[in-house]
């Protein structure tokens, strides 16, 4: 395991992958990261939208036919109004599934659900899958130990409700921060005050 | 005033070899709400760098279809500098360093990956002492890094000048108001390319090459420091707990 930064070389073939870029045959990695047996763990990173990726995001603009979603990033979700169940009014928070990305890299999202009241918070999208974890272990032990409803989408928004909301953020702050360190889920729980469910620890 | 003799006995006025960098010493994520931030000091110049994006670029025409536009503001506070600096808002002279700032990160940002989107880089001179220019590009360069921004390289920025005979590296503003040459340079380290340069006065082609081979080792040192102050937040944390894969 090492740390790498921009323009730091990582294999000498020419792979494609996300957060990397190829020059005179030889890959590089394009963002700080951890090199782990030549995978590539962004420490620091964006969102590139994928099919099937679960978002949270906030109703930007009704276009009448359609629903036009701020996902943290340079480019907006749309939502076709008529698979909407209820109307949607701009600034309510939603969670969807990303159907289709178009040419124009428009986000195009169905499957969508609103979220009443609560509170939104945005992390690096990189930090995202340790804020989920393995098999979900992280968000379970947020949630029973917050005991707070929280919704996290792929491209970095969390959607939090409850009465724990303070602890909450606190959690996923600390997390956010000590993403790429061992034992965290540990920390989390001694934190939150749950027991740990979790037999391996460094996962 | 009358010119001042910069260099007594091989020495500087400040005391440094006319190799010698001035001290320089980087902080990053100071600014909670950008992408990426870093806080420089080297010597007495004190520069804040600050990213934002991508976003949707606004107004929308001005987007790219095929890449992400970058946008940057360098400006000095109007505390910064006893001389004529001093006015805030955007002079000339702010507007070209903002140029060619803009096409140093161009140059270095993937950009491609990001069409009709905008990144904005913000330099902001607290205090100023003489290649304000390349410790906005240096320290710019850190805040990018750390904004998971993808780019091909952290590229670094120095000045070199002559005095009489003398090629010197990293002048002060003294230096810089009264030699006879002053030529900022950015380079990205891993394949030497060019990405600034700027010259006032002039130089032989040996003068220029001794120059060129001098930032180049400044390089070397200025590389170390900014990689350095990435990894060091995230170095500190691994040191505490380990780190998650071993």
């Amino acid at each position: 395991m090492k740390i790498v930064l921009p323009g730091d070389e990582i294999l000498d073939r020419p792979i494609h992958m996300e957060n990397t870029f190829v020059e005179n045959n030889k890959t590089y990695t394009a963002v700080l990261a951890m090199l782990h047996d030549d995978k590539l763990i962004p420490l620091e990173g964006l969102w590139y939208p994928k099919v099937g990726d679960k978002v949270v995001g906030r109703v930007e603009e009704d276009k009448f036919s359609i629903y036009e979603i701020d996902l943290n990033g340079p480019y907006s979700g749309l939502l076709i109004s008529k698979f909407v169940k209820s109307p949607l009014l701009v600034g309510d928070i939603i969670e969807a599934t990303v159907k289709e990305i178009d040419r124009y890299n428009t986000i195009i999202l169905y499957k969508s659900r609103k979220l009443y009241g609560g509170k939104l918070i945005s992390v690096k999208p990189s930090k995202i899958p340790r804020i989920i974890g393995r098999n979900n272990t992280m968000l379970k032990q947020l949630i029973e130990g917050t005991k707070c409803n929280i919704s996290v989408g792929a491209n970095g928004y969390i959607w939090i409700k409850g009465n724990n909301i303070h602890l909450a953020i606190k959690a996923i702050t600390k997390i956010a921060k000590e993403a790429h360190t061992g034992g965290l889920t540990n920390r989390i729980s001694d934190m939150l005050g749950v027991k740990n469910g979790e037999t391996t620890t460094n996962s | 005033m009358e010119k001042p003799q910069l260099i007594v006995n091989g020495l500087r006025l400040d005391g440094r070899k006319p190799d010698e960098l001035r001290p320089i010493k980087i902080e990053t994520d100071i600014i909670k709400n950008a992408s990426g931030s870093a806080y420089m000091e080297w010597g007495n110049n004190k520069v804040i760098a600050a990213v934002y994006g991508p976003k949707e670029a606004l107004p929308k025409h001005t987007g790219d279809p095929e890449k992400a536009i970058v946008k940057c503001v360098y400006s000095m506070t109007p505390f910064s500098s006893l001389e004529e600096h001093g006015r805030s808002g955007p002079n000339r002279r702010a507007i070209e360093i903002s140029k060619v700032t803009k096409e140093v990160f161009e140059n270095i940002i993937l950009v491609e990956n990001f069409p009709r989107s905008e990144i904005d880089i913000f330099i902001e001179i607290l205090q100023a002492d003489g290649g304000t220019r390349a410790a906005g590009i240096t320290a710019a360069a850190v805040a990018l890094a750390t904004s998971g921004i993808p780019m091909r390289d952290i590229p670094y920025a120095v000045s070199a000048g002559r005095v009489g005979d003398t090629v010197i590296i990293d002048l002060n503003k003294l230096e810089d108001n009264y030699s006879d040459a002053d030529m900022p340079v950015a380079i990205a380290p891993r394949n030497n390319e060019i990405l600034l340069m700027q010259m006032d006065g002039g130089l032989t082609r040996e003068q220029f090459k001794k120059a060129l081979e001098m930032i180049k080792n400044a390089g070397k040192v200025i590389t170390k420091i900014q990689r350095e102050a990435i990894k060091k937040p995230y170095e500190d944390l691994i040191n505490k707990y380990g780190a998650k894969y071993e």
